[in-house]
């Protein structure tokens, strides 16, 4: 059986966990640069705020209403979601981060433990630790786990844990459930779909595979109907797809040899760097995974995942592919044949305008660079992040004539985020107090 | 020769090592568990759950006889269910505070949060049920000299 955690409006409950006068209230977290609203709580749903609404639309609709809006604090989410997978990884046989706040677990030899009860208890940990709020769905793949995690989320009864287990729910589960949130579908086929008179993952189960061939002629369509039939056929890769890069391949034959294995996730390692480079972007969490062959039961199997935040977000291929390689000498067990190995990179965002030049593909430019961001790493671990920003991170203010006006302005103040809430979890300076 | 204080060797690592992780069947058992305990690591020995683990400052004196003074640090697990006699933090007010937490009173429909420090008032919770500990502190820890 899968299993899937969802953090409930992740960012809100975030924010939340230190400000707990805002429990039961509306409150919104914006974009970067506060453009526009990335996070809801369920109080502001219910006031029609929609994702996406730009923040000065949010003041002209609701100028009257107490809202309390915080600009993305990226830092405290990685911290407060990185607990929350730290205890997964402490309850489950073995685990693949899918996104910042989602998290699926593979939940083999448990036949004798009751699932239900044990997700149930799962979000009862994660919550009074972390205070994070989780909706836990299980069933035999991970369409069907997602799905009912929809459940859990809608439905209290369910105490935060549905599992589909038996065909009877499973068909029940289809009948309810609107095709549009169908996990794998998304809205271009949703359209499509409802010409043909789908409108309930039922209704899209029931056509033959043979008619969503000749009809679509896509792979992640016909995986999603394999699966809510009940088979398991999404690869661990197609997770990977949400706001992460994921560089991965089977190799031809199997490999039992560190060294080797080290090549291969190195060379992934570097491709994500490239891949993010070329979109401008960096990356704060890199992680890593291998499986064996699942078609050799002849043979061990294992399927291994474990990730690493970064201090700095980067798209340095030094350090992303030696944070690969330092996960992988961890994850590495001797003794099984690997057939298949990734690298995927999450927590992608925009690189500050101003690093394009310094990760380019010099050899000794590296060394220094690399040098340099140790240095820089260890005074902002030490004082706080942005204490050091490179000169090239400075924005240099101008005069009416648009000459450089001398006086630099650091690029943290640069960027708007002007209700970002303090770090709690990362520094000294902003643990809370106590009257 | 006796002495007041034995010293002992520490490890002043600010690394919090990673347990290994449940379900990875470990083989042949690791020669280097048996010096596990050969060094004492404040995080390891002192914080059981990390997860749950969260530092504050201490602002006010209203802890000051229970030997807790401003600028203190308190070590926070939100994991553990709070107790009679804890000193927990609480959040009341708009504000975090740390207090002593009484149960006593609990059949009578009510606790309370005692001060140490006779300037304080007690402050009493009408509503224990909807009434929530943010977490139980396990340790102060109080800097005595400045580098």
């Amino acid at each position: 059986m899968y299993g899937i955690i969802d953090c409930d409006n992740c960012y809100v409950s975030c924010e939340r966990v230190f400000r707990p006068d805002l429990e039961g209230k509306p409150v919104v977290v914006l974009s970067n640069n506060d453009g526009c609203v990335v996070a809801r709580s369920n109080e502001a749903k219910a006031l029609g705020i929609k994702a996406g609404m730009p923040y000065f639309k949010l003041q002209e609709q609701f100028p009257d209403r107490k809202i309390a809006v915080f600009s993305s604090n990226y830092e405290l989410y990685a911290e407060l979601t990185g607990r929350v997978i730290d205890i997964i990884r402490q309850e489950a046989p073995s685990y693949f981060r899918y996104s910042i706040d989602e998290c699926f677990v593979y939940l083999e030899g448990m036949q004798d433990i009751n699932l239900k009860e044990w997700g149930e208890n799962l979000h009862r940990r994660i919550f009074k630790s972390v205070g994070m709020p989780v909706s836990i769905g299980i069933g035999p793949n991970k369409t069907l786990a997602k799905l009912a995690s929809h459940f859990a989320k809608k439905h209290p009864g369910y105490r935060h844990c549905c599992m589909i287990d038996t065909d009877d729910k499973r068909i029940k589960a289809l009948k309810l459930f609107p095709i549009e949130d169908v996990w794998g579908i998304g809205r271009r086929y949703t359209t499509r779909l409802k010409e043909y008179g789908i409108n309930t993952a039922y209704d899209f189960a029931q056509h033959t595979i043979g008619w969503l061939h000749a009809t679509f002629h896509n792979i992640v369509v016909e995986r999603t109907w394999r699966e809510l039939n009940g088979d398991d056929c999404v690869p661990n890769e197609q997770l990977a797809a949400k706001k992460s890069i994921c560089t991965s391949r089977s190799f031809p034959g199997m490999i039992d040899d560190f060294a080797q294995l080290r090549t291969h996730v190195s060379n992934y390692a570097a491709r994500c760097a490239e891949k993010l480079r070329q979109q401008g972007s960096v990356a704060g969490i890199v992680s890593i995974f291998l499986s064996t062959n699942p078609f050799r039961e002849d043979l061990p199997q294992c399927w291994s995942f474990r990730e690493q935040r970064l201090i700095t977000p980067t798209s340095s291929t030094t350090t992303i592919v030696q944070t690969a390689s330092a996960l992988l000498e961890k994850i590495f067990r001797k003794g099984y044949q690997y057939k298949r190995a990734g690298v995927i990179v999450m927590g992608v965002g925009p690189k500050s305008p101003i690093q394009q030049d310094l990760f380019d593909h010099n050899a000794e430019q590296f060394q220094k660079m690399r040098r340099l961001d140790e240095v820089i790493d260890r005074i902002n671990r030490l004082q706080g992040s942005e204490t050091i920003v490179l000169g090239a991170q400075q924005y240099t203010s101008r005069d009416k004539d648009g000459n450089a006006a001398g006086k630099a302005q650091v690029f943290a103040n640069a960027i708007r985020h002007d209700f970002r809430s303090p770090n709690p979890t990362t520094r000294w300076t902003d643990i809370i107090r106590l009257k | 020769m006796s002495s007041d204080i034995t010293i002992i060797k520490g490890n002043f690592s600010t690394e919090l090592p990673l347990p290994l992780a449940p379900g990875i069947r470990a083989g042949f058992p690791s020669p280097a568990q048996d010096y596990l305990h050969d060094t004492l690591d404040f995080n390891n020995d002192m914080i059981h759950h990390k997860e749950a683990t969260f530092y504050a400052r201490v602002d006010g004196d209203s802890m000051r006889d229970a030997g807790i003074l401003p600028g203190d640090i308190a070590v926070i697990d939100r994991s553990l269910d709070p107790r009679d006699g804890d000193i927990v933090v609480a959040f009341i007010d708009g504000e975090f505070t740390i207090k002593r937490l009484d149960l006593t009173h609990r059949p009578d429909g009510y606790i309370e949060l005692h001060p140490a420090n006779p300037s304080y008032k007690t402050i009493r919770i009408d509503n224990p049920d909807q009434f929530r500990v943010w977490g139980v502190i396990i340790w102060t820890i109080h800097n005595w000299r400045n580098y």
